[in-house]
């Protein structure tokens, strides 16, 4: 439904600034009824990628398909298969909720019955019957994020591109808007394309990518990126995580991975994490601030992922004796 | 796509009348500044060839002019706005021609400029200023023609524009000259050469013509004079240039550049 064909995208350089490479030779496909999250550090390109999507930058080189359109050049057909959520409010605040949805119908030619049908539909999803007349810059956080929702959802889209739409919301709004989304995807079938740096949200993702410095990384099913971690993992705050790490690398011979003051031993299957961390505080208890197993999250994945040298997961191997 | 323009010209106009400072504010200013420079100059105010006429009277068409250039221009400022709180960005993934959104954000700036000189024009028949009803339609066809050609010009301006305070800045720049050379604060006959040529190639002044003329002549003497004739074609290819090359902006898209190695 979504398909991307080694893009690359350059940002030309000025007299002050030289050319930068946000986007390097990236392929990616979101099947149809898909829910996909793209992540990755800031800088890492996500929001690049996300306005070539949407047809509003034309990239140095590669093709992209939305729904069998070329978007480069058939781009109104494929801007009528999608509906858009940026991350930044893109609604008229000076105009209430209902005024807002209606210009949004009228822009995309939703008129008369089809138009009540539509905005019933849209707002059925959202907490917003009470407030249509409000100006949307007296609503909440939540609600207003709701708006941008219901006025993507207005068309119908077979497509929907979310950028980081949970941004700035708190914990019980952003679970109520995932919650609805999840719950919209699902009915309609629609394929979702959302852009993200919260892993917890890409828990229930058909499918994760994972961008850095322009490169995709990864791009798997959440079971599949946490097994690449093994089953557990070690993690050692330290008092010194460089020497810490140097010790454990010489003395064990362990791959071990440094986050901050974090130390982590990946690749742990079900049984070797206990054994392992007793055999590391017996060793080096003095200076060891804190010591535990846990089982890899996405957040680690993420982590794993984006920090540190070795590039290939699988090509970590536990060594120790 | 006229009506996509509709709607987003219509949403210029309903927020700027659920602004009433800036309602008052675009039309008292003005006024006032007719009245005072009425009040100042209309003693001195004898231009040869001109006896019988007040500068009240003269300046008249000046601050119609005045309103529609400012109101127009500055009512495209709303581009940068929209820029910058987003909602432009909804309008531009919208399967819709850039053409529509040219046309919305220009007759929706033209309107509020349109408004604001009806507002004045109720202050005519107190000057003892009348005119025939196809010198009504000539005048608001006029007004017409000029705001959207001003209208076209703001935007093309502010389309390339990140921020509102330099936006100001040029436009002041390149307007109040534009104003005053055009023969609506004084006439220009009589003046130097050099002011004669300026005049002449400026579009602002042409505008004036469209607005000045049909007080003193009827819609079948204009049609048949060729001053109002040029004037007319000036301000018509102005206009459709402005909205032309406003159109070819938005068409343009942030674009990567070519990797050539």
């Amino acid at each position: 439904m979504i398909g991307i064909r080694d893009l690359t995208h350059v940002y030309p350089g000025t007299r002050r600034q030289p050319a930068r490479v946000a986007i390097r030779d990236l392929s990616l496909d979101v099947a149809e009824g898909e829910f996909a999250i793209l992540s990755g550090p800031n800088g890492s390109g996500k929001s690049t990628l996300f306005r070539i999507l949407c047809g509003m930058a034309l990239p140095s080189r590669g093709a992209v398909t939305i729904a069998g359109h070329d978007l480069f050049r058939h781009p109104r057909a494929a801007r009528e298969a999608m509906g858009v959520v940026f991350q930044s409010p893109a609604v008229d605040k000076h105009l209430s909720v209902l005024e807002n949805l209606i210009l949004h119908c009228d822009l995309h030619g939703l008129t008369g019955a089809e138009r009540r049908t539509r905005l019933d539909e849209a707002l059925g999803w959202t907490d917003l019957g009470a407030r249509l007349g409000d100006r949307v810059d007296t609503l909440s956080g939540g609600l207003a994020r709701q708006v941008e929702l219901a006025k993507a959802l207005l068309t119908r889209p077979r497509i929907l591109l979310l950028d980081e739409p949970t941004t700035g919301l708190d914990p019980n709004s952003r679970r109520s808007f995932l919650g609805a989304l999840t719950r919209i995807q699902a009915e309609r079938g629609m394929t979702v394309l959302m852009t993200s740096h919260v892993f917890a949200e890409a828990e229930d993702a058909g499918r994760v990518a994972i961008m850095k410095d322009g490169v995709l990384l990864a791009h798997d099913t959440p079971s599949a990126l946490r097994a690449l971690l093994g089953t557990e993992m070690v993690v050692v705050q330290a008092v010194d995580a460089e020497a810490l790490e140097r010790r454990l690398v010489r003395d064990l011979d362990l791959a071990v991975r440094r986050h901050g003051d974090e130390l982590r031993l990946e690749e742990t299957e079900n049984g070797e994490g206990l054994p392992l961390l007793e055999r590391i505080l017996t060793r080096y208890r003095p200076d060891i601030v804190s010591i535990s197993i846990k089982q890899p999250t996405l957040d680690d994945v993420f982590v794993h992922v984006t920090t540190g040298a070795t590039p290939k997961v699988k090509e970590l191997r536990r060594t120790g004796t | 796509m006229m009506r996509v323009a509709a709607a987003l010209a219509r949403r210029e106009f309903t927020r700027f009348i659920r602004q009433p400072q800036r309602v008052v504010g675009s039309v008292a200013q003005p006024v006032l500044f007719w009245i005072f420079m009425g009040a100042g100059f209309t003693g001195s105010f004898r231009p040869p060839g001109m006896e019988g006429v007040t500068y009240l009277e003269y300046f008249y068409p000046g601050v119609m002019l005045m309103m529609l250039l400012f109101a127009s221009i500055f009512s495209s400022i709303t581009i940068i706005e929209d820029r910058d709180q987003g909602f432009l960005q909804s309008v531009l993934v919208a399967p819709v021609s850039r053409l529509a959104i040219v046309l919305g954000k220009v007759f929706g700036a033209a309107s509020i400029g349109l408004s604001q000189v009806l507002l004045f024009a109720m202050a005519a028949p107190f000057l003892g200023l009348s005119m025939p009803f196809g010198g009504v339609l000539l005048l608001l066809g006029g007004m017409a023609l000029a705001s959207v050609g001003f209208a076209a010009l703001g935007f093309l301006v502010a389309w390339g524009l990140r921020s509102t305070a330099g936006f100001h800045a040029i436009m002041m720049v390149f307007l109040m000259p534009l104003w005053m050379l055009s023969g609506a604060l004084f006439p220009v006959t009589g003046g130097p050469g050099w002011l004669g040529v300026v005049v002449a190639a400026n579009p602002v002044s042409h505008a004036l013509t469209l607005l000045r003329a049909p007080f003193y002549a009827g819609p079948a003497e204009l049609f048949a004079t060729p001053s109002y004739l040029i004037s007319l074609a000036v301000t018509l290819t102005w206009a459709g240039g402005c909205l032309a090359a406003s159109m070819w902006r938005v068409e343009r898209r942030e674009r990567g550049a070519p990797i050539t190695a």
